[in-house]
């Protein structure tokens, strides 16, 4: 077996030694703290972003509960604006009613007033006719002259009578 | 039958040749094959390592993240066996992991020469682990470092035995540690240069059999490849990890 012969131990060894000890230098100082730095600063980015999406996330969230803050809050105004205008809006409404009722009392009232007066006008006009009328009868049927106070107060007796 | 009348034996692919002739103070140090192998190596890895990660990227693109993966997966491998204590190791565990890896895999390349397959280098590298991982448990524990050979919770008559068993046990690690991976280089690579005989010495359609073994058996020594230098590697961090915590 050739593995066997002494003969070339030494350049062997020799050449494992230049080799493998470059080697072990080379990556020593060189590649393997490249690698390193590069894996690090990898981990640290990662990190950098998780912890930056994780800030991120919780401000979103606070955004969130903030808006659904407004919009509850201006809900329960827009239910409140409602409930209050309709109640003021109600009010104005009961307002005008009145007036408008009292108004309509008031004309109801006149117009019954002036019923009223022009009722009694007429009884007036009737009372003197009748007056008159029997004034003029009772002259023409019998010869009793008659005044004016005379009829006037028969005819209310008469007419209490009827009544 | 037939492959005995070839030429080229399947141990001929394991010959060293020298590509030049230097001695210095009498040491050859002779360029060879072998030589060649491990520059190629180095080189492979040296460049991968350095290229694929120039752009730095954040967003690593395919070839950054193979270098990415394997320098994750020997940080994990050395964590999960010795902790925090191993980060010192790092540079070492993951230069071993990829001298032998590379290594093996450029020994699957034909016509390369396969370093890994010879016992003086595994050897070698085995040395240093071991060398290493014991003077670290002499530095971290001092003369207590010796009480690793003593088990604690076994009846008191058993030591004379034990203590013994673990001594030789503690010694022959180099010796499995480099035999096991010298050991399935050689037995992978001979296997092969078999298989590939009978492929030439076999008649036309029968030769087709082997053939299709040869391509199984390039996948498993593919496997096999990254298996070694893993098992290699996770014994140094075992072994580190016992100069650390002994028993």
């Amino acid at each position: 077996m050739p593995q066997l012969n002494p003969e070339f131990f030494v350049t062997q060894l020799f050449w494992l030694v230049v080799t493998f000890s470059f080697l072990l230098v080379f990556l020593w100082r060189i590649s393997l703290p490249r690698i390193g730095n590069v894996l690090e600063k990898r981990e640290r980015k990662i990190n950098e972003d998780l912890t930056a999406a994780k800030e991120l996330q919780s401000e979103a969230e606070n955004i969130q509960d903030k808006i659904e803050n407004q919009l509850k809050q201006a809900r329960s105004d827009a239910s409140e604006l409602i409930k209050s205008s309709s109640a003021s809006l109600q009010d104005k409404a009961q307002i005008e009613i009145s007036k408008l009722e009292k108004e309509l009392d008031n004309k109801i009232n006149d117009s019954s007033e002036k019923i009223e007066k022009s009722k009694n006008e007429s009884l007036n006009q009737i009372q003197a006719q009748i007056n008159e009328i029997t004034k003029l009868t009772l002259s023409k049927i019998t010869s009793f002259e008659v005044t004016d106070d005379e009829i006037k107060n028969a005819v209310k007796n008469s007419e209490r009578s009827l009544n | 039958m037939a492959a005995k009348g070839e030429k080229h034996s399947p141990l001929e692919q394991f010959e060293i040749i020298p590509f030049t002739k230097t001695e210095i103070a009498g040491y050859d140090i002779s360029f060879t094959n072998s030589s060649l192998s491990m520059i190629i190596t180095v080189a492979v890895i040296t460049l991968f390592l350095t290229l694929t990660v120039n752009t730095r990227s954040l967003v690593p693109t395919r070839m950054q993240l193979i270098s990415e993966l394997m320098y994750n997966f020997v940080a994990q491998l050395l964590s999960d066996t010795v902790g925090d204590n191993g980060k010192k190791y790092f540079p070492f565990v993951f230069s071993l992991f990829m001298f032998v890896l590379i290594g093996n895999m450029v020994g699957m390349i034909p016509y390369q020469f396969t370093f890994t397959s010879h016992i003086i280098v595994t050897f070698a590298l085995a040395s240093v682990v071991f060398i290493g991982v014991t003077i670290l448990g002499f530095v971290n524990h001092g003369i207590k470092f010796f009480t690793f050979f003593y088990i604690p919770g076994v009846p008191f008559y058993m030591h004379p035995l034990l203590i013994p068993i673990e001594v030789i046990s503690y010694l022959s690690r180099p010796i499995s540690l480099s035999v096991r991976l010298f050991a399935n280089m050689l037995a992978g690579h001979t296997l092969l240069k078999v298989f590939a005989g009978f492929v030439v010495a076999m008649p036309f359609f029968t030769g087709a059999l082997p053939l299709v073994f040869i391509v199984a058996l390039t996948g498993l020594e593919i496997l096999i490849a990254f298996l070694q230098a893993y098992v290699f590697a996770i014994l140094t961090c075992l072994y580190i990890n016992d100069a650390y915590h002994l028993h």
